[in-house]
Order: structure tokens, then C-alpha cells, then sequence
């Protein structure tokens, strides 16, 4: 009794019991925002693979349009973009600390070989980490030298957007605890009126790569592309700068049957040895055959028919006197 | 017009009666093929009728492989029989080397065998690069081996074969006077049968295609060894073998009927300038024609599709005109003497025409976009192969077996064969038109819901092919018979 009079007519107990469930209720609330803060922070799209993203899956495939908030601070959308231009969009994080800054400053030099950046097309540079401030993007656009550059756009959206956009270029990402940092591949997908024309993947931009993307961003149709390895004998070889062909060394196989039928023709009619019948005199019971034409030779095979005894030459085709008699043949090496 | 001084290269009776032998022998074996390689081609149409649900697909491609290199070679080699017997009367080919490529061809097919229904090859007859070397786990490197050692013993002898003929023809005439260059320039020379001038050029020709599989067989090898190899390069390679090869096959068969079918007209076809320039034309044209095949292949610069295009339409008036207003022209108020063999050299020639103007309709590029890989194009070349060189070669086969057993034909029999080959032929390509012009795709093992209808189009072909096999059954009994009693009395 004691003790239920002591411990319930305690003073404060009560007020000190409930000012501890309270606040473990609230350091509880507290936790799960900051770990939901932390996950949405630092959240994943995509399988991760070491393959760069397949262009035959998406090319052509139209474009999700997401809301953008620029570093000039305008709200705009990707569709706004791609409507007056075609765009040149890829995606990174600024804490990155491994390919983003280096691909950016690969894709701005290949941009400037290629030509016709702001006039044919604009580069749009998103970040998928959500932690990322317009702030963060400026800096990155100021460290890349194209903060002034109004061919060059840097913005951010939101998680579901670019978890939209990713998933319609095959780009992913994942949070790796261990070193505080994204794994993601490094791409840059062309997008004209809305759909995905082509998609370059890779640590670097290559400028003759660029140069091709640009050609159909323009309009153009790019008859061939680069294939990966070395080629051996190509028929044509395609300047995308120039847009023209010219003839490589495969070509020179391609000249070879017909080189062989010419090869092979002269050798039948020139080379090979000719077959010349055994000499034969044709010989009759009355005397010799009448006397051959200028330019016909005077020995030669008459096939025979019936028996060597009665035998009746065959001259059709060969030459035909107006009277033939009875022959014998016989023959004179 | 002289004829040739030499004269001469004729073959003793002995050695004529083995020739004759010979070219039984190919005959016979022509006719053993036909309807294996026929029922081959009935297979794939009942597969696609769905009538195979639990048979897998690869059986379906390994069928169409064997199917299609089966059906080009048996008629090239038949054609080339053909000619090289009727060119006795002019030259004097090898017989040794007749026997060789005979032994050589058994020896590729067998092999072809094996690696098709063995090993389930399945690449199509233009084992496009690198098809053949990803497999899928289908087939192992082993069968892909197998097959380019056929391709390779097939083309020896082939090439072989082509040489010894062009050899023989040099022989007895000069380049000019084998193509008939005294005819281009109006100047009297040596006489040159449109047998010999037709054959010589499209053995030149031949010579080029072979060539041509040389050098993808040799490129194959060197992917094999790690090297790339450019696939336009290959395609065009490819394409340039197979487009030859296939054509040469036609011109054989057309020589033949210059030389066959005025014997029934009781006219002589002779050479003239027309004949000449038209055959002439295409010892050139048909280098340049076969472009129509990539024209889908857009790395292909446009000029060459162009030149494509305008080559192929050229290609068509001289060979395919030429021949058949001459063949009109020789048969027209003559007293045609109409036989089984003389029936068929006059609508192979026919046929020919009826699927070179669906070719030509074919290789125009804007036409072509919307049914290259339509079932419009097994429709034109199955029209001008099977309802042309296959009717030919047939024709020949029967006119042969003839001559040398003494057999007479049963008329009414003969007009019923030529019937149901006529009714169900034209029948089973014109399922293939029409589904060409419905889109439904080529190569398909089993027509997906898109293309549903492939599938009702299959079946009517089914049935136009079973009264085409009828046709042929009732050919090899007759003429079966004959090639038979040939063989035994010579």
C-alpha cells in the first residue's frame, strides 16, 4: 500500500513519465524523418550493370516531360526545351567524385568541335541526386566554364521525375554507403521533338561521335557509324563533317570477281593450250574432196555414221560440199 | 556467215555414249532431289499453317537452309549438265571433269545434309555475316565449320566445272567470236550459236560469283581468327554470289531452250545483233544489278542504290525481252510441234518473264521499301525458278531421256503433268504475292498476331502445293521411266 500510496501519489512521476514518452515518441518521429530524409537522399533507380545502356531499346522512344528548375531560376519543363531546340540531356550529381565533372568537360569540348551548339541545339545538364541545390549546379556549371554559355542549361527536379527520365534511357543509379557516392554510367541521350534520337554512353564524349549526333540533330541522315574495334577492309568511310563517302580499302575486294572473271577468261582464250584434232586426211573412193574454201583448213574431224566400211561423214556445220560420196577416214599423226 | 575452221572438237561414239551416260546420271540424280528438296519447301509452308505447334523453330530455319542452297545447286548443276551436253555439238568439254564435280557436288550436298538436319544450321542460304558465327547455342562451331567446308568443296568444283566448259568453248572459238562481236559490228565472221554465246558469257559471270564466295568464305575465317570484318562488305559479297549464282542458273537454262526448242519449231534461232548486244549487255549489267538486294542497308551510298536500280531494269530487256519475243517470234505460225519437253521450254520461258517483271517491280527502291522483307520476294524468284529454269531443266531432263531410251510419251498424261504443275505452281506463288502485298514478313517460322493472316495464306498455299507435288510425281514416273531405260540401253 505503501508503495501504491508512495508511488501513486508521487508528485511528478506522472508528468516525468509522460515527458519521457513524448520524447521518445518525438526522438522516434525524428529518426524515421531523418532516415526517410537519408533515403530519399540517397536513393537508387535503376540495375546496376557494366554494360552502357542499349540504344536499340530507346531509340525513338519519346521522353517523359518533368518539371526543371533552372540555375537562371526559372521554373521550365523538358518539353519547353525541346520544342524550340533539339537537347542534348545528361544526367550527374555534384558531390560526384569520380567521371561527372571530367565527362562534362568532355562534352563541352566535343560540343565545340561539332559546332552549332545554342543554334542547333542546347545542353541540359540535371542532377539525379535530390541532395543537389540549384547552388550546387551553379558551382558545377561555374568549375565546368559554361556558366555564361547560353547553349548550356543546368538544373534540378524531382526524385519521381528523374527516376521518369532515367527510366526512359535505360540510366541508373545507386547509393554505395561504404564510399558515400553514386555508381551510375556516364550518358548523354539526343532528344529531338520529345524522342530519343540517339544516346552516346562512356567515360568521355568522343568529338566524332558528338559530331554524328549533331549531323541528325540538324536533320541530316547519318548513313554509318563508327564500329567498335578495328575494321578490317570497309567498302565506304562516312565524314559526318562533310557528310560525304569515300572509298576505303574494301572496296578493292569488291573489284576482285570481277577481276577474276577477266583473269579467268583470258586464261580460257589466251593461255590454256589448244586442242587440235589429229591431222586427217579425208579420203573417198573417187579421189580427194573437193578443194576447201580460202580461210577453211583442210583437215578435220567428220564424224562418221554407220560403219567404218559404209561410212557417210557428217559435214553439217563444219563444211558442206555439194556432192559427198562414200569416204573412208584415216588417220596421219 | 563462216563457220568455224577448226572444226573438229567433237568426241568419238565411245566417248559420246559416256558423256550420254553422264548426263543421264546427272538427270537421274536432278530428279531423286527434286522432290525431297520439294517436300522440304512443303514442310515450311505447313509449319507456318501451324501445323507443327510442338516442333521447334530451328527446325524450320535449318529446313529453309537446306531447302534453298538444295534447290540453287540442283538447278545450277542440272543446267549445267544440260549445256555441257548440247555444247557437244560444238566443243568438247571434260568428261573427267564432269565426273569430278559430280562426286564433289554428292560429297557438299551430304555434307550440307549433315549440318542442316544434323546440326540444325539454320542461317538461310546467304549465311549473312556474323550469322553464322552466333549460333544462339542452336548450333555448335563445329556445324558452322561443316558448312563452310561444303560451301568451299561445292564451289571447287563448280568453278572447275566453269573453266573446263569455258575451255572447251575457247577451243573451237575466239573471245570475239564467242560473244559475238562480228555481230556488234555488222562485219561477216565466224557463225556462233546463241547456245555457245549465252553460255560463254554467263560462265564469265560465273566466274565472278564464285570469286565473290571465295573471298566471304576466306573473310569468315578471318573473323574466325579474331579479325572484324566490315558487314557491308560481307552483305554486298554475299549478295553479288548469290544474286550470280542464281541468274547464271536462268541463262543456262534459256541457253538450253535456243538450242532445244527450234528443232520442235522446225525453225532456226540463230545469232544476230539484237542477240548479240542483249547477251553482250549482260556481261556487264549483272555485275552492277544486285545492289537491289542491300537497299535496305542504308550505310549503302545512294548513288549505288541508283545504279542499282537503273541496272536492274536494264538487265531485264536484254536477257528477259530478248528471249522471250525470240521465243514468241519462233514459235508464232510455225508448226510447232508440241511435246512435254517443248511445252515446258515454252513456259519456263514464260515464267521467267511472269517473275522477272515482279523483280524488276521489286528492285525499284521505293517499291522495295515496303516489300523487301515481304513474302513478295520469295514470290519472284520461286516464280521465275520454279515456274521458269526448273520448268527448263525438266523439259531437258525429259527431251534427253527421249532421244536416248526411244520411249514414246503417253500425250494425255503429259498434258495432265503439265497441268497440275502449271495449277499448282502458279497457285503457290500467288499465295506468296498476295501475302507479300498484305506485309506479311519473309522468313517468319510462325506468324505472330500482327501478321495473323500469314498464317490462312500458308494454308491455301498447302494445297496448291500438294497438286504441284502431284505434278511432279506424275513427271518422275514418266520421265523417270525414260532416264531408267536410258541408263540400262547405253
Amino acid at each position: 500500500m505503501r508503495f501504491e500510496e508512495t508511488s501513486v501519489g508521487f508528485p511528478g512521476v506522472k508528468q516525468r513519465m509522460r515527458f519521457l514518452s513524448l520524447s521518445l515518441v518525438g526522438w522516434f518521429a525524428c529518426l524515421m524523418l531523418i532516415l526517410a530524409g537519408t533515403l530519399q537522399a540517397q536513393q537508387s533507380f535503376g540495375t546496376p550493370s557494366n554494360e552502357p545502356p542499349n540504344e536499340d531499346r530507346f531509340v525513338y522512344k519519346q521522353v517523359p516531360d518533368i518539371e526543371i528548375e533552372t540555375t537562371s531560376g526559372s521554373q521550365t519543363s523538358l518539353a519547353a526545351f525541346w520544342q524550340q531546340k533539339p537537347v542534348l540531356l545528361t544526367m550527374i550529381f555534384t558531390r560526384c567524385a569520380g567521371v561527372c565533372s571530367p565527362f562534362l568537360h568532355s562534352l563541352r569540348s566535343a560540343t565545340s568541335d561539332a559546332g552549332g551548339l545554342g543554334n542547333d541545339y542546347r545542353v541540359l545538364v540535371l542532377s539525379f541526386d535530390p541532395k543537389d541545390t540549384i547552388s550546387d549546379m551553379q558551382i558545377m556549371a561555374d568549375s565546368i566554364g559554361v556558366k555564361s554559355d547560353p547553349g548550356w542549361t543546368f538544373g534540378i527536379t524531382s526524385p519521381a521525375d528523374i527516376r521518369r527520365l532515367a527510366a526512359a534511357s535505360g540510366f541508373w543509379f545507386q547509393w554505395d554507403s561504404s564510399i558515400q557516392q553514386y555508381d551510375h554510367p556516364s550518358l548523354v541521350v539526343a532528344i529531338d521533338r520529345g524522342r530519343v534520337i540517339r544516346m552516346l554512353a562512356g567515360a568521355t564524349v568522343p568529338a566524332t561521335s558528338l559530331r554524328q549526333v549533331v549531323q541528325e540533330l540538324r536533320g541530316k541522315f547519318v548513313a554509318s557509324y563508327a564500329m567498335a574495334g578495328k575494321v578490317a577492309f570497309r567498302c565506304f568511310e562516312y565524314d559526318p563533317q562533310s557528310g560525304r563517302y569515300s572509298l576505303d580499302w574494301g572496296v578493292l575486294l569488291m573489284l576482285l570477281p570481277a577481276t577474276g572473271s577477266i583473269l579467268a577468261t583470258m586464261w580460257a582464250f589466251f593461255f590454256s593450250s589448244q586442242w587440235r584434232p589429229p591431222a586427217r586426211v579425208i579420203l573417198h573412193d573417187g579421189g580427194a574432196l573437193p578443194p576447201f574454201p580460202t580461210g577453211y583448213r583442210s583437215v578435220g574431224f567428220v564424224p562418221l555414221s554407220g560403219t567404218e566400211d559404209n561410212a557417210q561423214p557428217d559435214l553439217a556445220g563444219i563444211y558442206a560440199p555439194t556432192a559427198v560420196r562414200p569416204i573412208k577416214i584415216r588417220e596421219e599423226r | 556467215m563462216d563457220v568455224p575452221a577448226t572444226a573438229a572438237p567433237l568426241l568419238s561414239e565411245a566417248e559420246t555414249l559416256r558423256f550420254r551416260r553422264m548426263t543421264v546420271i546427272w538427270g537421274i540424280t536432278v530428279l531423286l532431289l527434286l522432290p525431297i528438296l520439294a517436300a522440304l519447301g512443303y514442310f515450311m509452308r505447313l509449319y507456318q499453317s501451324a501445323a507443327f505447334p510442338k516442333v521447334k523453330p530451328e527446325w524450320f530455319y535449318a529446313v529453309l537452309t537446306l531447302h534453298s542452297l538444295g534447290m540453287v545447286g540442283t538447278w545450277f548443276v542440272g543446267s549445267m549438265a544440260g549445256v555441257s551436253y548440247l555444247l557437244l555439238k560444238y566443243t568438247r568439254p571434260s568428261l573427267a571433269v564432269s565426273k569430278f564435280n559430280y562426286w564433289g557436288t554428292l560429297l557438299g550436298v551430304v555434307l550440307l545434309i549433315v549440318c542442316t538436319l544434323g546440326g540444325l544450321f539454320g542461317t538461310g542460304w546467304y549465311f549473312l555475316y556474323p550469322l553464322p558465327l552466333y549460333s544462339q547455342h542452336i548450333w555448335s562451331p563445329l556445324t558452322t565449320f561443316t558448312f563452310f567446308v561444303a560451301l568451299a568443296i561445292l564451289g571447287i568444283c563448280w568453278t572447275i566445272w566453269t573453266l573446263d566448259i569455258l575451255r572447251a568453248i575457247a577451243q573451237r572459238y575466239s573471245l570475239a567470236a564467242a560473244l559475238g562481236w562480228n555481230y556488234l559490228v555488222g562485219k561477216p565472221g565466224t557463225e556462233v550459236p546463241p547456245l555457245v554465246l549465252i553460255t560463254t558469257v554467263t560462265l564469265i559471270v560465273a566466274v565472278s560469283g564464285f570469286v565473290a564466295a571465295v573471298i566471304v568464305i576466306a573473310l569468315f575465317a578471318a573473323r574466325a581468327l579474331g579479325v572484324n570484318v566490315d558487314a557491308l562488305l560481307m552483305k554486298n559479297l554475299t549478295f553479288f554470289f548469290g544474286h550470280v549464282l542464281v541468274n547464271i542458273t536462268m541463262y543456262l537454262g534459256v541457253a538450253m531452250v535456243y538450242e532445244l526448242l527450234p528443232t520442235y519449231a522446225g525453225r532456226p534461232w540463230k545469232t544476230n545483233r539484237v542477240v548479240a548486244i542483249a547477251w553482250d549487255a549482260v556481261l556487264f549489267l549483272i555485275l552492277f544489278a544486285y545492289f537491289h538486294h542491300l537497299y535496305m542497308d542504308f550505310a549503302q551510298p545512294t548513288w549505288v542504290q541508283k545504279f542499282g536500280q537503273i541496272c536492274s531494269y536494264l538487265l531485264s530487256v536484254p536477257a528477259g525481252v530478248v528471249s522471250i519475243f525470240g521465243t514468241l517470234l519462233l514459235v508464232y505460225a510455225s508448226k510447232m510441234k508440241w511435246t512435254f519437253a517443248s511445252m515446258l521450254f515454252f513456259l519456263g520461258i514464260m515464267g521467267w518473264g511472269v517473275g522477272g517483271i515482279a523483280a524488276v517491280i521489286d528492285s525499284t527502291v521505293a517499291v522495295n521499301f515496303h516489300f523487301h522483307n515481304t513474302l513478295w520476294v520469295p514470290a519472284h524468284f520461286h516464280t521465275y525458278y520454279l515456274m521458269g529454269v526448273v520448268l527448263i531443266v525438266l523439259g531437258f531432263i525429259d527431251h534427253v531421256g527421249k532421244e536416248l531410251s526411244g520411249l514414246p510419251e503417253n500425250p494425255l498424261r503429259s498434258k495432265w503433268t503439265v497441268a497440275l504443275l502449271l495449277i499448282g505452281g502458279y497457285g503457290f506463288v500467288s499465295m506468296f504475292y498476295w501475302a507479300g502485298a498484305h506485309s506479311v514478313p519473309r522468313r517468319y517460322a510462325v506468324y505472330p498476331l500482327e501478321v495473323a493472316q500469314g498464317t490462312l495464306y500458308a494454308r491455301v498455299a498447302v494445297g496448291f502445293i500438294t497438286v504441284l507435288l502431284a505434278g511432279i510425281l506424275l513427271y518422275l514416273w514418266e520421265t523417270g521411266k525414260r532416264c531408267l531405260k536410258a541408263l540400262a540401253s547405253i
